[in-house]
């Protein structure tokens, strides 16, 4: 009877979950059947009936339920020794299990970071009482094609709303202009708020003076902090007064009804300065306050027990008002978006009012926290399990004298968890001291501080990083080492760390994560050193320009201007390079051409540099005031007019345009759009609002100090505000700086990590080796040969690691790049896997090179003696 | 008390063992019990069964020499304790008496 056997995996499946007691007689009687069925049924019959028989025979009380033969070990009563041990172990081997602690710290610290700054996005302006409440009514629509989401809103849809729906409780909009404050002799530019009164009463700030009803009075207006500080220093300014003057001239006096505390660092709405939205209607800022005016935001608060559903079936209705009333920009739909949710999506919407960064930042931050975190708990492994390599004659003798596999176990998890404590602790510490305020101080609009929404989720963070940090990079070692049979290492038969291939594959993948973090860095940082040495398509350098509020006060400051000497060439614009030029669209063929207009005096092209391409600038020549135009290279492209574009003409603004020259492209705004299609066309001197100057990059002070003082003579009641050209990107140069410094310190920290693990590695290794080294030496191996050999292992992994890891890091970065620059990304070069290459083999070396001194140094003589 | 009265399961699986005497293990008893009663129990069941009845002190066993029949396994063999035969006696003697106060007018059918 061949081939009588049941089948395999069942059998084992039996053995594997059958308590012991009972195996030989299930087993047996299950293989008298089985015996009995081949020979009636046949072999498959047989063989399904086993199968079904061991299945029926697993239930609880067949079911092994420990896997110890030893019953009722209590471990607890060695938790003590266990300590005792693990803090002599780390004093024993300081230099290592400092090694593993710090770096494990490190990774702790960025990881705390991390958390922090997550959870303070992801719980924006939860300091509302009504939070959960208030919604922002949003709405999408149709621009260059795609539909984007504004925050701007019809202006009379919040009292609409409010008046159709009972289930809303209230409504307040926010409506922005700028004004002019003046205080004393001083004049400063603001950015106004129109807030509706109930604004106050629906969000809770946190309040110094006044009321949160105080906006009912339209006189009255609430100060921020910083405000009240500015203009009256540390007095009480309830009841003092400022005045506005508005963009249309108007002059309008507030008395201070209310100062807010300082922001919470949680505020994502924050404007300093609010005033009663009745005077944006009285101050007639707008030819007409109806529904084909959209302001800045509306915001709705919904009642208790009331959903935001209940107001969406009139959604349609509005778009009725909203399209018949302004049939040029018709909003597709509306949508409401939760107070809680806005800073999250802010980065999605057009205008928004409230403060929040793209997720990019924050995803990307995790990753790299992950990654950091992983490394360190690789090294503590590794380092955990060599380090064992000396200590296991104690183990096996507690395994003789009657220990447990569980008990071994129980006590290097014990002595890792430890050392994971003391690397939490200092972690902490480095996060509080050093890594937070560091990036508070780096970032400046992000107030990071030791904190978190709740105070029992920072608990728990730091309750699972212990355990989970602790359990991961210490369960291997635990369940490896406690395996070995106290035999074998008392013959000493027991040997690893040499040969061991899992420390291998540890080390290899800790250098996998170290490249990709480090190439990964290099790509970023390369791309925001190209950005910042980038063309920005004119000269900046030498040029300034001031604001001036109309003809007029242009003619004057003019003619103060070209007194100077220093003065070389001067030109009138309406809108400023680097301040902003806004949108348009254009009607070409059938389609809208998205174009930026900037209306110039003739010497504009001179006083910026801007580069010709093709054909001419404009001249004063009356023809050329009026029809002709200058167009960047993208608008030629836009338009198809690559062969000619001189001499084309279109139809803007009902006059029809010659294209009489093409400059090269130029950056109007920042590094981060793209460029649009540029028409630059004659200036209407009635528009004019920026006298732009050139002269030596040296004198540009002097000349603003001159400037200065000529505009106090000529417009006491505004604000002199100046632009240097060199300055219009700082903010963005101030973020790109900052971006490259944050990389660079986590290159630090990841290239620190490795060569720590590496260090460790090597250290116990060469330990280890030093007869081999020894014999060698005896034998007449150089220094050359010993170096050659303690390193060779090392540079093989850390190679294979740098194949793999390095295309990957490239491939996350560039995709991140891409999602973060959709223009403007730097070709890949090689500069970055040249520098990361250098910089980990030189690290690397210097890690290697003490050891591998060490390894030189030794006398075999001191080494040999005992054999 | 649930362990002074046995189940109708329990209480064949008890006369089985009482009547195998001695080679009373898993199989032999579901054999048995299908010949006798015709009824087909699963060998888990009749494992589950036997241990009951050995925690309840109703039967004991002991492990039996190895023989080739079973890859030289050995079977676990039972046998009724001294508490099991007085049990199953209690129950036989509740159902005879039971059974033989049934007045006969109950058995004649045919009126």
């Amino acid at each position: 009877m061949k081939n009588s056997n049941p089948p395999y995996w069942a059998d084992r499946f039996l053995r594997w979950y059958c308590n012991p007691k009972f195996l030989e007689e299930i087993e047996g009687d299950i293989y008298e059947l089985f015996d009995r069925r081949v020979e009636k049924k046949g072999h498959k019959t047989a063989k399904i009936k086993f199968i079904w028989d061991v299945l029926r025979f697993f239930r609880w009380s067949n079911i092994k339920k420990s896997n110890s033969k030893y019953v009722n070990m209590n471990g607890t009563l060695l938790f003590k020794n266990y300590i005792k041990l693990g803090i002599r172990n780390i004093k024993k081997n300081l230099v290592t299990s400092s090694i593993n602690i710090f770096g494990l710290a490190i990774a702790i610290a960025f990881a705390i970071t991390t958390f922090i700054f997550v959870d303070m996005q992801l719980n924006m302006d939860r300091f509302h009482a009504k939070g959960d409440r208030i919604y922002q009514i949003t709405n999408f629509m149709e621009q260059e094609g795609e539909d984007r989401r504004w925050g701007d809103s019809p202006l009379l849809l919040g009292p609409k709303i409010a008046a159709d729906h009972p289930s809303v409780e209230s409504f307040a909009r926010i409506e922005f202009a700028s004004g002019s404050v003046k205080a004393g002799a001083d004049v400063f530019d603001e950015l106004v708020t129109f807030v509706d009164p109930t604004y106050m009463e629906m969000f809770d700030y946190p309040m110094i003076y006044g009321s949160q009803q105080i906006l009912y009075d339209k006189n009255k207006m609430v100060l921020s902090k910083e405000m009240a500080i500015k203009y009256f220093s540390d007095e009480d300014p309830i009841g003092q007064e400022l005045s506005i003057k508005f963009l249309n001239g108007t002059i309008k006096r507030f008395t201070v009804g209310a100062v807010l505390d300082e922001f919470p660092y949680n505020a994502g709405l924050r404007d300093d300065l609010y005033v009663p939205i009745e005077n944006f209607f009285d101050l007639k800022l707008r030819e007409n306050y109806d529904w084909s005016y959209l302001t800045d935001a509306t915001f709705v608060l919904i009642k208790e027990g009331e959903s935001i559903e209940s107001i969406a079936s009139s959604f349609p209705e509005y778009m009725e008002l909203q399209h018949s009333s302004n049939p040029e920009w018709k909003i597709k739909s509306f949508d409401p978006i939760p107070l809680y949710q806005l800073s999250l999506t802010s980065w999605q919407i057009v205008g928004s009012v409230s403060g929040g960064g793209h997720p990019g930042g924050r995803i990307a931050l995790m990753l790299i926290s992950a990654f950091l975190l992983g490394m360190a708990c690789f090294n503590f492994m590794n380092i955990s399990v060599v380090s064992a390599t000396k200590r296991l004659k104690e183990i096996a003798l507690r395994k003789v004298m009657g220990g447990v596999k569980k008990q071994i176990v129980n006590q290097f998890l014990v002595e890792n968890t430890l050392q994971c404590m003391f690397a939490l602790i200092l972690g902490t510490l480095i996060a509080y001291f050093l890594l937070i305020p560091g990036f508070d101080y780096m970032i400046p609009q992000m107030e990071l501080e030791m904190r978190s929404s709740e105070p029992e989720s920072l608990v728990i963070f730091f309750v699972s990083l212990l355990l989970g940090v602790g359990l991961i990079s210490g369960a291997y070692p635990a369940f490896y080492i406690s395996r070995f049979e106290p035999i074998a290492i008392f013959k000493g038969n027991q040997k690893f760390g040499s040969k061991n291939l899992f420390s291998k594959i540890m080390l290899g993948l800790q250098f996998f994560l170290a490249v990709i973090t480090i190439v990964g860095s290099f790509v970023i940082a390369d791309q925001s050193m190209y950005l910042s040495e980038k063309d920005w398509g004119y000269d900046p350098a030498g040029s300034f320009s001031v604001y001036v509020a109309d003809e007029e006060q242009y003619e004057q400051m003019r003619n103060e201007m070209i007194a100077n000497p220093m003065v070389q060439t001067y030109a009138a614009s309406n809108y400023l390079i680097g301040r902003g030029v806004p949108l348009r669209s254009l009607e070409y063929d059938n389609r809208q051409v998205p174009v930026r207009l900037i209306g110039v005096s003739e010497d504009y092209f001179e006083t910026f540099q801007l580069r010709l391409k093709d054909g001419r600038f404009l001249t004063d020549q009356a023809l050329d005031q009026q029809t002709a135009v200058v167009v960047n290279e993208v608008f030629v492209k836009e338009m198809g007019w690559e062969d000619d574009p001189i001499n084309k003409t279109f139809v803007y603004d009902s006059l029809r345009r010659t294209v009489v020259g093409v400059v090269k492209d130029f950056h109007y705004y920042d590094f981060f759009s793209d460029i649009d299609p540029v028409i630059i066309h004659g200036l209407d001197k009635s528009n004019v609002r920026y006298l732009s100057m050139r002269t030596d990059p040296e004198n540009v002070f002097e000349l603003e100090q001159y400037a200065k003082t000529a505009w106090h003579g000529i417009a006491p009641n505004d604000p002199f505000d100046r632009v240097f050209q060199e300055d219009a990107f700082d903010d963005f140069y101030r973020e790109n700086s900052t971006n490259i410094t944050i990389m660079m310190i986590i290159t630090g920290i990841a290239i620190l990590l490795a060569c720590l693990g590496l260090y460790g590695l090597l250290s116990f290794n060469i330990q280890g080796k030093l007869k081999e080294f020894s014999v060698r030496k005896v034998l007449g191996a150089t220094p050359k040969t010993l170096a050659r050999v303690a390193g060779k292992q090392y540079s093989i992994i850390i190679l294979i690691s740098f194949i793999l890891g390095a295309p990957l890091g490239v491939m996350l970065m560039q995709q991140l790049i891409e999602s973060i620059f959709s223009e403007n990304q730097k070709a890949l070069s090689a500069t970055p896997f040249i520098i990361s290459i250098g910089l980990i083999l030189v690290t690397m070396t210097i890690t290697v090179a003490g050891q591998v001194r060490k390894a030189i140094k030794i006398n075999p003589a001191d080494v040999l003696r005992n054999e | 008390m649930k362990g002074t009265n046995l189940g109708e399961l329990e209480e064949l699986i008890m006369l089985t063992v009482g009547s195998l005497f001695d080679e009373a293990y898993g199989v032999a008893v579901m054999d048995e019990l299908r010949e006798k009663t015709g009824r087909d129990l699963n060998i888990s069941a009749v494992h589950a069964v036997l241990r009951r009845l050995e925690e309840k002190g109703l039967l004991c066993s002991r492990m039996g020499g190895s023989t080739n029949a079973r890859g030289g396994r050995r079977k676990r063999l039972f046998t009724l304790t001294k508490a099991g035969k007085q049990i199953l006696d209690q129950t036989i003697a509740v159902r005879t008496t039971l059974y033989n106060s049934i007045p006969d007018l109950t058995f004649n059918f045919s009126l």
